[in-house]
Order: C-alpha cells, then sequence, then structure tokens
C-alpha cells in the first residue's frame, strides 16, 4: 500500500473509532451493558444537565478544636483533684484558649501541660495561664475530624447499599465536603436532614409535662429544678410545638450504643424507627426501664423529642421510636440513627441544586443552538470556499464527533457550560482551515500551481495554527486548574476541542486535498 | 472565487491609529465613570446570596404581588422577584436575595420560635446566622409559595455563602493574573520579547472594553461571565498572533522596510480571514445567545461582545503597540533612524 493509503486508513480507523464512542452514548445502559462490544461506561451528564443538587458543606472545625481544649482541661481538673502537686483553682475554655488559674507559681500546671504534648503556652499573668493546642495536635484534630465527618456523611448519603445511588461525598480542601445527588432523588429538605442533623440520641426519664412551654414554666415559679430542662416535641409537618417535658440535662443514655436501626411499622402500618442496642446499652437500657415503670421515657434527637412513650415493662436489647412521621422521614431517622452523630456541626457554603425540568431543556436548548450553528457555518464556509469548503465542513463534522467521542473514552462530564465550550469550539474550529485556504489563495493569485499552492499553504500556515491554539490551550488549562464545577466543564471541551480541531483541519483536510485532487493534474482548484 | 475583501485591499489602518484609541480610552473611561456613578454589579458567585428560579404550574394565575410579598416578609436582605426567561406564557420567576438576618420579622412563614431557634443555633455554630438562615429560608419561601400562589416547579436553586462568594473572586483574579502571564511568556519565547507586550495590551483591552460594556448597560458579573472573560482572552490572543505571523514573515522577506507600512501590509493580508473567522465564530455564540437559554446567556452575551472587541483589537491596539514599542526601542532601520533622531535632538538641546 502506499503512503498516503496508510495515512487515510489510519486516520479513517480513528475517525471511526471515535464516531463508534459518540454513537454508542445514544444506546441505553441496559444494552450498553449487555453487549461485549460496546463500552459500559461513557459521556456523563453534569448536575447541571440531568438535575441534582451539589452542596458544599463546612466542617466547623474550630469546634472540633475546642471541643479537644474540654477534653484536655477536663483531664487537668480530674488529675488535679488527685495530685496535690498540681494544684488548679479553676480551668476554663473561653475564647478558644484554655484559661487556668493556678493557686500557686503554676509550676504543676506547667509541667503537666508539657507532659501532655498537646499544649502550647501563649500567654503568662500572675494566676493565670493561657494555652492554645499545640500546631501539630490542632493539624490531627482538624484531620480527625474531617475524617469522621467524611465517614458519616458518606454513611448517611452515599453508602453504597443504604445510600442514594450515584451519590458523590468527597472532601474539597481542608475543611470542606462535596455533596453531589443527581436526579430528583431526593429533594432539598430531606438533604438537609441528613447532612446537617447531628443525630445525637438521648434517653431521658420525663420529670414533667405540659401543653405547651408557658404552662410547665409557670408550675415553677421559682426557676426550673436543678439540673433539669425543657424540650418540646415538635409536629414535623408544620413545626408546631406539641408538648413541652422537663428532662433532665444529662442523658440517662445516649445512642452510642446503638448497633442497628430500621424502619418498621405498628399496628396501624404507622412507620416507626426500631433499633438496637449491643450488649452494653441492652444492659443499661434494662437497668433503666426496669427501675422506671410506668414513667415516661422521652427519645430526644438534636434536643427535640421525636416520642416519649410511657415505660410498661423492663426492655432489654431493643427498642422502637414512634413519631408523626411518613415512611420517608422514618428512614432518614434510621439513616441518621444507623450512621453514628455528626461529631462536629457543619454548615451549608454553597448549594447549587437544578430542577429536572431545567436540566432537560437545557440539553434541548444546546443541543438546539449546537445543531443550528452548525448548519449556519456550513452554509457559510461551502459558500465561500466552495468543494474545498466542504471538506473544511465534513473535518468539522469529524472534530465534533471526535470531541465527543475523547469525551466519552475519558467517561468525561458534559455541563451546559460544556456544551458553550463545545459551540465555540465549532466556531474557532474552521479558523484554521480558513487561515490555510486564504493562503492558499494568495499562493494562487501570486501565480503557483494549484498543488504546489495546496502544499505551502499548509506548510506556511502550520506555526500559525499551532501558537494559535496553544495559547487558546494555555487559557483553557488555567481554566480548569482555577476553576470550580461549571468552568471546569468548560474548560475540558475547550481543551479537548482544541486539540481535535487541529487534527480535524491541518490532518483531516489535507488528507482530503491528497485524495483529491491527489496527483491528478489540476486547473482549477475549487476554492 | 468569492472574496469580502477583494485581493489588493489596501486600507490604512494604522494611519487611523489615534482615532481607535481614543475611540477605547473613551469607552473605558465611560466604563469607569459608570462603575463610580450606579456601582459594579456582582452576582452572587462573588458577593455571596440566593437565586432561585421557579416555574409556575401552566393552571395557575400568578400573582406577581402576592409572589414579591412572601418573599418581602421573610425578612431577607434587598430581595427581588422578576420574570424569567424569554417565553412570557411559562410563568417563570426569579427570586433573589442576599442573606436573611436573625429576628425582626412579622409573619414571615418562619414563626417567631422557629427564628429564635435558627438564631441561637447559628450562635452555637460560630455566628454566622445569616449564612445558616439563607440555606433554610429557601424551604422556607417555598412553603409560603405554595400557600399563597399555587404549585410550582423549582427549576434552580443557587445558594452562595460569604465565604465562598470571597474565594471565587480571588480565584478569578489569580486565574486572569496567571493565564496572562504563561501568554506572556510563550509568545515571547515564540516571537520576540517585543511581541509580547502588545499582545497583552491588546488582551487587557479586550477584557477592559467587555467589562467596561458590562458595567455600562448594568449587567451582572457572575462565574459564567468569568469563563466567558478568559476565552476571550484565547480569541483575542488567537487574532493577534496570526497577524504578529505575519508581520513576522513581512519583515524577514524585507531587509530594508517601512515598518508603517509593513504593519499595515500584513493587517490587509489577513483581513479576510479576520473577518472570516469572526463571523463564523459570532454566528456559533449568536446562536448559543437565541437559542441557548436562560443558563447560558450571560456567557454568550460576554463572548459575543468579546469577539467583536478582539477583532477590532488585534488590528488597532496589537500592531499599533508593535509599531511603538518597535519604533521606540526596537533595531529595525527606521527604528534606528528615529533613535538617532531622538538622539541629535537631545544633543542640540544640551549645546543649546
Amino acid at each position: 500500500m502506499s503512503g498516503l493509503g496508510w495515512r487515510l486508513g489510519a486516520v479513517l480507523a480513528t475517525v471511526a473509532l471515535f464516531s463508534f464512542l459518540t454513537a454508542a452514548n445514544f444506546i441505553d445502559e441496559e444494552t450498553r451493558l449487555a453487549s461485549p462490544v460496546l463500552p459500559d461506561d461513557g459521556l456523563r451528564l453534569g448536575l447541571d444537565l440531568q438535575g441534582g443538587i451539589h452542596r458544599v458543606v463546612g466542617v466547623k472545625l474550630e469546634e472540633a478544636e475546642l471541643q479537644e481544649l474540654v477534653f484536655l482541661k477536663d483531664a487537668l481538673l480530674e488529675e488535679a483533684d488527685e495530685d496535690p502537686q498540681l494544684s488548679v483553682s479553676n480551668a476554663v475554655v473561653e475564647n478558644g484558649v484554655l484559661v487556668v488559674s493556678p493557686r500557686d507559681d503554676g509550676a504543676g500546671v506547667k509541667s503537666w501541660a508539657d507532659d501532655s504534648r498537646s499544649l502550647s503556652l501563649v500567654s503568662e499573668e500572675a494566676g493565670r495561664l493561657e494555652y492554645t493546642l499545640e500546631d501539630q495536635v490542632r493539624q490531627d484534630v482538624r484531620e480527625r475530624g474531617m475524617e469522621q465527618v467524611l465517614e458519616v456523611l458518606r454513611l448517611r448519603i452515599a453508602d453504597p447499599i443504604q445510600g442514594i445511588p450515584d451519590s458523590v461525598v468527597t472532601r474539597q480542601g481542608d475543611d470542606r465536603v462535596l455533596v453531589q445527588v443527581p436526579g430528583g432523588q431526593i429533594d432539598r429538605d430531606r438533604l438537609d436532614d441528613l447532612l446537617e442533623v447531628t443525630g445525637f440520641l438521648e434517653f431521658k426519664i420525663v420529670q414533667d409535662l405540659a401543653d405547651n412551654e408557658k404552662l410547665l414554666n409557670d408550675r415553677y415559679p421559682t426557676g426550673l429544678p436543678p439540673g433539669t430542662k425543657i424540650v418540646s416535641e415538635q409536629d414535623p409537618e408544620d413545626d408546631r410545638k406539641l408538648t413541652a417535658y422537663l428532662l433532665p440535662e444529662e442523658p440517662d443514655l445516649t445512642g452510642d450504643f446503638l448497633t442497628d436501626a430500621r424502619v418498621a411499622f405498628d399496628r396501624q402500618q404507622r412507620p416507626i424507627v426500631s433499633f438496637s442496642f449491643n450488649s452494653e446499652g441492652a444492659r443499661r437500657f434494662g437497668e433503666l426501664t426496669g427501675a422506671n415503670i410506668n414513667e415516661q421515657l422521652a427519645i430526644v434527637l438534636d434536643d427535640r423529642v421525636y416520642s416519649a412513650p410511657a415505660i410498661r415493662s423492663r426492655i432489654g436489647a431493643r427498642g422502637q421510636i414512634e413519631g408523626r412521621f411518613t415512611t420517608e422521614e422514618a428512614r432518614d431517622l434510621a439513616v441518621v440513627l444507623r450512621s453514628g452523630s455528626l461529631p462536629i456541626p457543619v454548615v451549608i457554603e454553597e448549594e447549587r441544586t437544578v430542577g429536572p425540568a431545567l436540566g432537560q431543556d437545557s440539553i434541548t436548548r444546546g443541543y438546539r443552538a449546537s445543531i443550528l450553528g452548525l448548519i449556519v457555518i456550513i452554509g457559510f464556509v461551502v459558500g465561500y470556499y466552495r468543494l474545498s469548503g466542504g471538506y473544511a465542513s465534513l473535518a468539522l463534522a469529524a472534530n465534533l464527533v471526535m470531541l465527543m467521542g475523547i469525551m466519552s473514552l475519558f467517561e468525561a462530564t458534559l455541563t451546559m457550560p460544556g456544551i458553550a465550550g463545545i459551540v465555540l469550539t465549532v466556531g474557532m474550529a474552521v479558523d484554521a482551515n480558513v487561515i490555510i485556504f486564504e493562503r492558499i489563495r494568495e499562493e494562487l493569485r501570486s501565480g503557483k500551481a494549484p498543488r504546489a499552492a495546496i502544499a505551502t499553504g499548509y506548510n506556511k500556515t502550520f506555526w500559525t495554527i499551532m501558537d494559535a491554539n496553544i495559547t487558546t490551550f494555555i487559557t483553557a488549562l488555567v481554566l480548569f486548574e482555577f476553576g470550580t464545577g461549571p468552568i471546569q466543564g468548560f474548560a475540558v471541551t475547550l481543551a479537548v476541542g482544541i486539540v481535535t480541531s487541529v487534527f480535524s483541519a491541518l490532518v483531516l483536510t489535507r488528507l482530503m486535498f491528497s485524495v483529491h485532487p491527489g496527483t491528478q493534474p489540476v486547473e482549477q482548484l475549487s476554492i | 472565487m468569492r472574496e469580502i475583501v477583494p485581493s489588493g485591499t489596501h486600507i490604512d489602518f494604522l494611519g487611523r491609529r489615534h482615532i481607535a484609541i481614543a475611540v477605547s480610552l473613551a469607552v473605558l473611561a465611560a466604563g469607569v465613570l459608570a462603575g463610580a456613578i450606579q456601582g459594579v454589579k456582582f452576582g452572587i458567585d462573588f458577593v455571596g446570596g440566593t437565586e432561585m428560579a421557579v416555574r409556575f404550574d401552566p393552571g395557575v394565575d400568578v400573582d406577581e404581588s402576592a409572589l414579591r410579598n412572601v418573599v418581602g416578609r421573610c425578612g431577607v436582605d434587598e430581595p427581588s422577584v422578576v420574570r424569567y426567561g424569554d417565553d412570557v406564557e411559562r410563568k417563570e420567576f426569579l427570586i433573589k436575595f442576599k442573606g436573611a438576618e436573625a429576628g425582626e420579622v412579622p409573619d414571615c412563614p418562619l414563626t417567631e420560635t422557629d427564628r429564635a431557634e435558627l438564631a441561637e443555633k447559628a450562635e452555637k455554630q460560630g455566628g454566622d446566622a445569616g449564612n445558616l438562615e439563607s440555606a433554610h429560608i429557601i424551604s422556607r419561601i417555598q412553603r409560603g409559595i405554595r400557600n399563597d400562589v399555587g404549585e410550582y416547579e423549582t427549576l434552580r436553586v443557587d445558594f452562595v455563602g460569604p465565604r465562598v462568594g470571597s474565594e471565587l473572586t480571588e480565584a478569578g483574579v489569580q486565574a486572569m493574573t496567571i493565564a496572562v502571564l504563561l501568554i506572556l511568556a510563550y509568545i515571547a519565547f515564540r516571537f520576540s520579547s517585543r511581541f509580547a507586550p502588545g499582545a497583552v495590551v491588546a488582551l487587557v483591552h479586550d477584557v477592559g472594553i467587555t467589562c467596561a460594556v458590562f458595567v455600562i448597560f448594568g449587567l451582572e458579573f457572575d462565574l459564567r461571565v468569568l469563563a466567558a472573560l478568559l476565552a476571550i482572552l484565547g480569541y483575542s490572543l488567537n487574532d493577534t498572533i496570526i497577524i504578529y505571523d505575519r508581520i513576522r514573515e513581512n519583515m524577514e522577506i524585507r531587509t530594508k522596510y517601512d515598518l508603517l507600512d509593513v504593519l499595515n501590509r500584513s493587517v490587509n493580508q489577513t483581513l479576510s480571514r479576520t473577518l472570516l473567522t469572526s463571523v463564523t465564530t459570532l454566528a456559533a455564540v449568536l446562536c448559543l445567545l437565541f437559542l441557548g437559554g436562560e443558563v447560558i446567556r450571560p456567557f454568550a452575551l460576554a463572548m459575543a461582545i468579546g469577539i467583536v472587541v478582539g477583532t477590532y483589537s488585534s488590528t488597532f491596539i496589537a500592531a499599533p503597540t508593535l509599531l511603538f514599542l518597535e519604533t521606540r526601542f526596537g533595531d529595525s532601520p527606521d527604528a534606528k533612524a528615529a533613535a538617532a533622531k531622538r538622539k541629535k535632538e537631545k544633543d542640540r538641546e544640551r549645546a543649546a
């Protein structure tokens, strides 16, 4: 086979491969997975096209640092009680610093702090020592906090079996978590509940109750009994408060001992959440319920009473939460209980939710804009450059197919800005051919023979085209590096589009000219 | 052979450079002035806030004032409710607000106790009450609209917290700077260092004019516009590089030349390419602008402006900058002549 034959074969094979990858996207998933020939994965649609919720959750790691300081403070006070060498009159955590007031010159406290290897002294006055966390410890605390939050949120949202299909929970930067839930699988409110609920479950014996907080307060004109507080039960439907309870501040038992929680139904077919304890929890729960028969047991989640059933008999390993919830809410509550409590509070910092209707709308509109853009450009180029314009248009079509093919190969995500990138590529892709054709025309005008003009045209413009495209490629890379979601989508298509358009303009059209007019003598080049 | 620019066309572009520069400066000045008077509108991407787009069911008779009422009642900062989309029949609205302030709300769907609770929760979490409330208040507003106006579908909800907003701004400025520096380095490497400033002046010019147009017409800057500005950098450069390339080629061909003539000749020779490419790219972008829908409109609009400005600047800004630098610091024959002339004048001054 001649050199031209090989080149033609290689190029056709490349284009055919990418056409195949592009076309595979239009076949539904079932068929694709079943067929051994078709690729399993292809182009993915961004959340803005298929609809979905994108959230960036900030983790309050300062809170984790505070918790660590409080932990160290408690340890100090405990030790001071036993060790006469360590004399402390007071220790508190305020404004993010641990303030210790020693009774003596503070030498004991200082050596204790040195031994702890966690604290560093920031200020020292008579009778007042201020400590913050050692830098390394602070790092460790933050790192551990992030891991815990990630684990809990993964269990709640992206668990492969129990979670929401195709959802993603990933770490973003030092103190953020990115949560993505595609499609209309869950509404915003439910996601709020799954993300932000601390999930701290407590069991408390009810001391007193009334219809509302005011009535309950009126019963204790001199203030609430020490060690108690008022907690309300709310209707989840309209957040109306139903009953006010007087409960001990400290829980009698917490959800730390839970091994499982799942949705069940009571005799009226209302959803309830049933849970089971591990052996330690079962023992404590048995003691608690055994000692308080005929009392009411309040089941409190994040300072809100879910239900307060009366204890009829001693209960062991299993219990249940009744409440006025829907099956969905019960399911979410079970998920939250199973995943354990969120050790550090989180706050939503960014949200981008796209409804499925808008997603579909965007696809249709993007598709329409691309097709019309393509038609206008092809019409223009063919009208202007005739047959050569036809070659350029063929190359342009091949360029689009290759662009989609490469994106499918890498399982890239197509977003609405990505579609914009494609349309822009279409517009700019012709540029290289315009440069070449204009040059060929110039050479023809200066009296060169058509075949020589073609050769000179391609050779002289090669570096111009490379320069122009490399600089655009640089901007695409910068966009990708510094952009967030939507901008990155645009950068990806722009970068891939540059590669394919250079290939199609320089290689494909040149090959077409080699085939026709090829080596035949040609009087008039249609350009 | 069809030609939009007949061969042999010779327009004295460089001769009109002073007018062009005056026009560009005037637009930039108008932009700065407009920015000083009416301010620059930044979208929630950069300053934080919430945007909700809703589409009411076809059967719902939307009472706009009731809709405004619901939003206004919720005690949010700078609430606005505007019609959205190009199709009036579709009953689409865009609801925007900056943030929510805790307390002082008469009868939002959010009750007093809810508010107190949220404020308390926010307090516990470190005090960004506005941040916390915005995320929750969306649900309250949605409930309120459903009660007071009618059934609808949420098209999109965008909420950006203040911290994210300022980080996005920073990243945007950083991206622009790095892109410009890398491009500068590339041109200095591929051409000569005297070519690079001209290209960068043209880049800054294009981004500046596009921004100025946005400011003058009170259009909003958001992430999509930023993406477009960066794409304009790439596009503008395309144009400039192609003309530069031709200038370099023409400089190599003639050992003795008049720089002004070379520049004019190069611009003219590449003129049909410049126009053709601009037309095709503009056609594609206009398709996006008119058919792409609301989501992509800001991007397409900024791109369209940028393409027009970019085409203009490669001719009227990049080439004159090169002319200026070459005559001032270059080693071309006429640069040397100009330098000699300057020296002679100086000598004469010194003598006098």
